[in-house]
């Protein structure tokens, strides 16, 4: 029996700010009836710079700070897409720092690579509000105003926590990680190897890294052949995950994999009752939400806490539907319902009526 | 016999190698802090000639402690080569310990932070359950990210850090954490990375973080305060931190307030409490759904109460205020800072009306010489001035003229002959200790 409501299944937030700060809940971040009617007297104009803006990730986290920010009279007027690509963030940034945008929200590519330009940015008189992670030596209220982001830290735990029941005694689990400094991947990396550390000190953990997404799934398979015995597989995301799902599946091997972020591609695998055996899922829209909201706080001059975080959400194939529905705001894709709905049948071949 | 020659030979001229090791030491600080970076002006500063300028300069580049740089300014005639400290040569690892969280990162040999990580802790898991964590996640993020090999560990530590009697000694008895009295920590982190360990109180290593990279970065006089469960302040006057004669300095916690210490009425917990009575008597309603919600409260509680305009929160965070105010006012009066800057959990939750209580305390209490420039912020860094501030303090140390001298010439600090002396008298003293038998012997 599956007794989780999603009230239950919403984690609380484990992790530390990119200064120790101690998290402030999104949801605590709200505005009153009077700063609303001020936020939409000044109808305020502001950016979105992405690292990409095709992923499901990230058309979720639009959707949240579009529709808030548009509840506020407040115009998205440009969404930047930097394909991946630093430069293409700095220069956007300088850009910005001279159109007229009253605040930027940005997710910073890499580390060192982009502080300045973030920091120019403030310095122009721009609200700067981040996503996810603030490059190291930069300052909330001097270069930025808060960072709003997913408790990593948290979601590295739950695919421990969820990955180890499938890790017979004395085996081994293997690490599938990100091979650039970036900091959401690595909380998730640490976390997930201390909770394994202090919850299952029999496991071996060994690790593999790929730089790119087309080096995930020949790492998988080199992690597999060099580990015998290996018994299931962390994934730092969805996207490297299912590229593992496909190349491990095409040596015939089966692996469990718990893995970040409910994309489509990962519901569906569950919902099969695939290689994926669960996912510890950010909530983008609610994200995004958040993210405008502090901003417009920001720009109304109103004190806004440095680290804001949000819970991630554990999914497991039993309540995949639910999860979609509460994490896309959508229904569940049909495939996705009429595979969990099959193996359903398959399970209870007599039915409860 | 040869032991008396070396002693003669000490005293009068200097030798001709002690010489050489002052000279490229002299030299390295001067391009390390950008005093003098082009030849010409490091004969100027030195006062050395030219030939052994060039010398010395060779040496460490074939050492790989500097470099040739971009082309400076030129006064006439061909623009010159500017010398580059390589401040990747090697790395620091920097750790700071609290009550309830540990913070780790990495940085260069100019004390820059290149990574940072910050979790939840628990100090009474004991010393083993700390050290063992502090060494995972090191090697991780060493291997992870990377960087150079380590040079020296720089840790902060909740409590005051006595003065070791020499160089690259560790501190036999951490007095700070009770339940770790006899554990040889710095020891045992020392010798697991094969690097020197230098060790200061958090309190003193934040006011260093805030002065080189926060509120006070080219401020030569500040005072920091943390206010957490227990309260202390660091000071830095004339640009140098201040540890006192036992390295105790900054204990303002315990001073009195009536009948009571300091940071037993405006201490994180002593906050927590009276905002738990408050919900239990129903003067503040708000703190009473969140006890109801939550089981207990914590001084982020009572912060976001006062935030949302809960008049009880608002005036304990004032009163709290005041009353730390009160004790910094007599230090203001002394030392006359430029910028007091308020952190630790209190602060960061405690919003303006603690700011508030705080600046009207000083503000008052202080000779208007004193206070007319005086500024009083909440920091912006949080925990990662810890980290900044142990980098700072392993970059003093390991650069310090005369612990320079003694490393320079083999190009890094783990071949300095005192510190290869005292690691592997660390390494004895534990082999002693381990191998003796467990448990109580009979006397």
């Amino acid at each position: 029996m599956n007794s989780k409501t999603p009230g239950d299944t919403a984690m609380s937030i484990a992790g530390l700010g990119p200064h120790g700060e101690r998290a402030v809940p999104a949801a605590q971040i709200q505005l009153t009836q009077a700063d609303a009617a001020q936020a939409r007297a000044r109808r305020f104009s502001i950016a979105v710079v992405l690292h990409t803006t095709t992923s499901d990730w990230s058309k979720q986290e639009l959707a949240g700070i579009a529709a808030t920010l548009g509840l506020y009279s407040a115009a998205l007027v440009e969404v930047v897409d930097c394909n991946f690509d630093f430069e293409l963030q700095v220069a956007a940034l300088a850009r910005l720092a001279r159109e007229k945008v009253d605040a930027v929200i940005s997710i910073p590519i890499g580390n060192a690579r982009v502080a300045e330009a973030h920091r120019a940015l403030t310095q122009s008189g721009r609200r700067l509000v981040l996503l996810d992670n603030a490059p190291t030596g930069m300052l909330p209220g001097t270069d930025y105003a808060s960072v709003v982001s997913t408790d990593n830290f948290g979601l590295g735990q739950s695919c421990a926590a969820m990955l180890s029941a499938h890790i017979p005694q004395g085996g081994a689990a293997g690490i599938l990680g990100y091979g650039i400094d970036f900091f959401a991947t690595h909380e998730r990396e640490i976390a997930f190897r201390k909770w394994m550390g202090s919850h299952r000190p029999d496991v071996t953990l060994v690790r593999e890294r790929f730089a790119d997404l087309d080096g995930a799934g020949p790492a998988a398979v080199a992690m597999v052949d060099k580990t015998p015995g290996l018994s299931g597989i962390f994934a730092v995301w969805d996207v490297p995950a299912m590229k593992a799902v496909q190349a491990l599946a095409q040596k015939n091997i089966d692996i469990p994999i718990t893995t970040v972020d409910l994309g489509n591609e990962v519901a569906l695998d569950m919902a099969r009752h695939g290689m994926i055996k669960g996912v510890g899922a950010q909530l983008p829209y609610d994200q995004g939400s958040a993210a405008a909201r502090v901003t417009l706080a920001a720009l109304l001059g109103l004190p806004v806490p440095p680290w804001v975080a949000l819970a991630g959400r554990e999914v497991t194939p039993s309540d995949v539907i639910e999860a979609y529905q509460v994490i896309w705001h959508l229904p569940a894709p049909k495939a996705i319902v009429d595979s969990v709905r099959a193996a359903t049948a398959a399970q209870n071949p007599v039915g409860r009526h | 016999m040869a032991e008396e020659k070396t002693t003669l030979r000490s005293v009068g001229r200097p030798r001709s190698v002690d010489a050489a090791q002052a000279s490229l030491a002299l030299l390295l600080n001067l391009v390390r802090t950008g005093a003098a970076t082009t030849r010409q002006e490091l004969e100027r500063r030195s006062e050395l000639g030219r030939a052994v300028v060039a010398d010395r300069l060779a040496t460490m580049i074939e050492l790989g402690l500097l470099k040739e740089g971009e082309l400076g300014q030129a006064t006439g005639g061909r623009a010159p080569r500017q010398m580059r400290f390589r401040h990747d040569a090697g790395s620091l690892l920097v750790s700071a310990i609290d009550q309830s969280s540990i913070a780790l990162g990495i940085a260069d040999l100019n004390g820059q932070l290149l990574v940072e990580h910050h979790e939840a802790a628990q100090l009474d898991a004991g010393p083993e359950a700390i050290l063992d964590r502090l060494a995972t996640i090191f090697d991780w993020q060493l291997r992870e990210t990377e960087k150079p090999a380590p040079w020296g560990i720089g840790l902060a530590l909740p409590g005051p850090i006595e003065k070791p009697a020499a160089d690259f000694e560790t501190v036999p008895v951490l007095q700070t954490v009770q339940s770790w009295q006899g554990f040889p920590f710095l020891d045992r982190l020392s010798i697991r990375f094969g690097v020197p360990i230098f060790a200061r109180s958090g309190v003193q290593t934040m006011t260093m973080g805030e002065a080189k990279a926060g509120g006070g970065r080219g401020l030569s006089d500040i005072i920091y305060v943390k206010l957490g469960r227990s309260i202390s302040a660091g000071l830095i006057s004339e640009g140098q931190l201040h540890r006192g004669a036992q390295g105790a300095a900054g204990m303002i916690g315990h001073s009195r307030v009536g009948d009571e210490l300091l940071e037993a009425v405006a201490g994180a917990e002593a906050i927590a409490r009276e905002g738990k009575a408050a919900a239990e008597d129903g003067r503040s309603p708000y703190l009473a759904q969140t006890l109801e919600r939550q089981g207990e409260l914590s001084v982020v509680d009572i912060g976001h109460a006062a935030q949302l305009g809960d008049l009880f929160c608002v005036e304990l965070l004032g009163k709290c205020g005041r009353l730390v105010g009160e004790a910094l006012a007599p230090l203001t009066n002394l030392v006359n800072p430029s910028l007091i800057v308020i952190g630790g959990v209190v602060a960061e939750s405690g919003g303006d009306s603690l700011l508030a209580g705080i600046r009207e305390a000083v503000y008052r209490q202080s000779h208007p010489m004193v206070s007319r420039d005086l500024q009083i912020m909440r920091s912006q860094m949080g925990a990662s001035s810890g980290l900044v501030g142990a980098a700072q303090v392993v970059v003093e140390e390991l650069f310090a003229p005369t612990t320079l001298q003694g490393w320079v010439g083999q190009g890094s600090p783990l071949h300095h002959p005192e510190f290869q002396k005292s690691l592997e008298r660390a390494t004895v003293a534990l082999a002693t200790k381990a191998a003796q038998p467990a448990g109580r012997v009979a006397p």
